[in-house]
């Protein structure tokens, strides 16, 4: 009787998985497919394989989306947020987590509140003072934008992860004469090297599909990023479609290729979030 | 021994300043001025004009689509914490006892999450397109009552496509940090409860859920949060129609802000938000002492 329960259960578990399989895997696919059409099939037929592959789609639209200058943007603006915001917040939540002082408890509601604060509040006020920078249509004034909007919830998830971590491994370092920068990179970044990781990923994930602040703090197309390229398609007047399916899947094939070449990392150092105490 | 003591005081400090310094510059102190502006007539360019509480008194009388708003985020939230979280943790318990392809499912959940909300808005309108999309399929099927259904026209339906279609991008998410809080818990514990007869209903409810309560109450608090954040993706498959049935409240202080020309009024729409959102801080915090752990 019990066994019987058990292969039911395991039948159901087995459906609902292959279920969202599908659910997931059928549109992602459908994209590749339909950026080989044309827009008088996709306006007709957008779904299932096309009738014809039309490869020039691909050459058009990345020259159209002066694609090739917009990843180099892409790729400086991520990289250089991703670097710096794990040095910043790394420490940050580390201080968070494992040090006791005076305003800890305040620094900790003060960045979950800062989560909930709305960016109209601040993207005026952000572009005449860094206008007045001269910082506006630079990579570094955009960069600096990104580390500051994103510092709360990484912050948040670092600490989360680290607090767990068992608390003698930092002290028994410091007996050893080491400082607390030296106990950081040292010790907490080694055994937490994979849940940087994670945060690097997701901070990658926000700064490459990141929109309205890429739009507006950058004005000149020769410094756009590459999401700003696609979203330029969609709003054409014209909707070509095909156009828009292919930057779609230019969009989104690095940031899935980074993920897929990753994500054994990725996953483990989310799942590592603790050393066992 | 007093330099180390010392040391171990300035530290914290140093640690935290550049992370608070460079958020206060550019994030709180520029919001501390916006939210004076709620208490303005202000078109967000010329000399804004004191008007003391109007605008908040006109969001609370007059101002159904901001209430409406309001409630939408509130159902929002409800169907994240109760389908989204939900399916999340239940998958990252299945997958995370997968002994063989662990890696192609965990892959797969997870890759919507980092697809650009504008690009997931534009593939899933192409499936609700009333004349190729899904309907076309039921057609053919003639399944008419279907096929004639308008996915993202529809005064009650809009509000729950734009729901599973946010589901269906993050749930991902929240399924990779659960199993990253099941993989903190000592196998140990496992086995003893099956040598002690425990059924899986029992393990799920006395080992799990409670080894992972940091992480489920703060995946909780994210789902609230961002059910009051949640802009681009109903913007990029509703625009919050029709006639505002699929509205969220950052939807409407945009509008307000960039379309409407009414900065002071958005700022008094955001002051709310941010007190509702501030509010659950507090509660994350009971939450979290109430299950015995340090905050």
């Amino acid at each position: 009787m019990r066994k019987q329960k058990a292969t039911l259960g395991a039948a159901v578990k087995w459906l609902i998985l292959i279920v969202l399989l599908i659910l997931i895997a059928f549109p992602l696919a459908q994209v590749f497919l339909n950026a080989f059409r044309t827009t008088r099939e996709l306006k007709r037929r957008p779904f299932g394989f096309p009738a014809q592959w039309h490869f020039e789609n691909w050459s058009e639209t990345w020259r159209v989306g002066e694609y090739g200058q917009a990843f180099l943007n892409s790729i400086v603006v991520s990289g250089v947020s991703i670097c710096a915001e794990l040095l910043i917040v790394g420490l940050a939540a580390y201080a968070i987590a494992k040090m006791k002082f005076r305003g800890r408890n305040f620094l900790d509601g003060y960045f979950f509140a800062s989560m909930s604060i709305s960016s109209f509040l601040y993207i005026v006020t952000d572009y005449f003072m860094l206008s007045k920078l001269g910082m506006i249509n630079t990579h570094a004034g955009l960069i600096l934008t990104h580390l500051a909007r994103n510092i709360p919830f990484n912050l948040l998830i670092l600490r989360t992860f680290i607090s767990d971590i068992p608390g003698e491994i930092g002290e028994s370092a410091k007996l050893d004469g080491c400082t607390e920068l030296q106990a950081f990179f040292r010790i907490i970044v080694p055994i937490t090297k994979t849940i940087f990781f994670t945060v690097a990923i997701l901070v990658f994930v926000a700064t490459w599909n990141e929109y309205l602040w890429s739009n507006t703090f950058i004005t000149s197309p020769s410094l756009k990023t590459v999401n700003t390229r696609y979203v330029r398609f969609i709003g054409d007047n014209t909707a070509d479609l095909a156009r828009i399916y292919t930057s779609s899947a230019i969009t989104i094939l690095p940031i899935i290729a980074i993920y897929l070449i990753f994500s054994r990392q990725f996953i483990d150092g989310i799942t590592s979030g603790s050393v066992k105490g | 021994m007093p330099v180390v003591k010392r040391k171990w005081r300035v530290t914290p400090y140093l640690f935290v300043s550049a992370a608070f310094l460079l958020h206060l510059w550019l994030v709180t102190a520029p919001s501390l001025y916006s939210f004076f502006m709620a208490l303005c007539e202000w078109n967000g360019l010329g000399t804004p004009r004191f008007i003391g509480l109007k605008n908040f008194a006109e969001i609370f009388t007059s101002d159904k689509v901001a209430i409406g708003a309001i409630w939408n985020c509130v159902r929002w939230a409800f169907y994240q914490i109760f389908l989204s979280n939900l399916i999340g943790f239940m998958v990252a318990i299945w997958v995370s006892k997968l002994k063989k392809c662990q890696m192609p499912f965990r892959t797969l959940f997870f890759l919507p999450y980092v697809i650009a909300p504008a690009v997931i808005g534009k593939i899933w309108t192409a499936y609700f397109n009333p004349f190729y999309g899904i309907n076309a399929l039921f057609k053919s099927l003639g399944w008419i009552g279907l096929s004639n259904t308008l996915w993202l026209g529809d005064l009650v339906i809009t509000f729950y496509v734009c729901m599973f279609v946010s589901i269906w991008a993050n749930w991902g998410f929240q399924m990779v940090m659960y199993m990253g809080a099941l993989q903190t818990i000592d196998p140990a514990l496992y086995e003893s409860a099956r040598v002690d007869g425990a059924t899986p209903f029992q393990e799920l409810i006395h080992i799990s859920i409670p080894c992972c309560y940091r992480t489920i109450v703060f995946m909780l608090m994210m789902s609230i949060i961002g059910a009051f954040r949640e802009y681009d993706l109903v913007n990029a498959l509703s625009q919050g129609g029709p006639a505002y049935a699929s509205e969220l409240l950052a939807m409407w202080i945009q509008t307000n802000a960039f379309e409407n020309y009414r900065a002071g009024y958005a700022s008094a729409l955001a002051i709310i938000q941010f007190t509702i959102c501030f509010a659950f801080y507090f509660v994350q915090r009971i939450a979290t002492k109430a299950g015995g752990l340090e905050v």
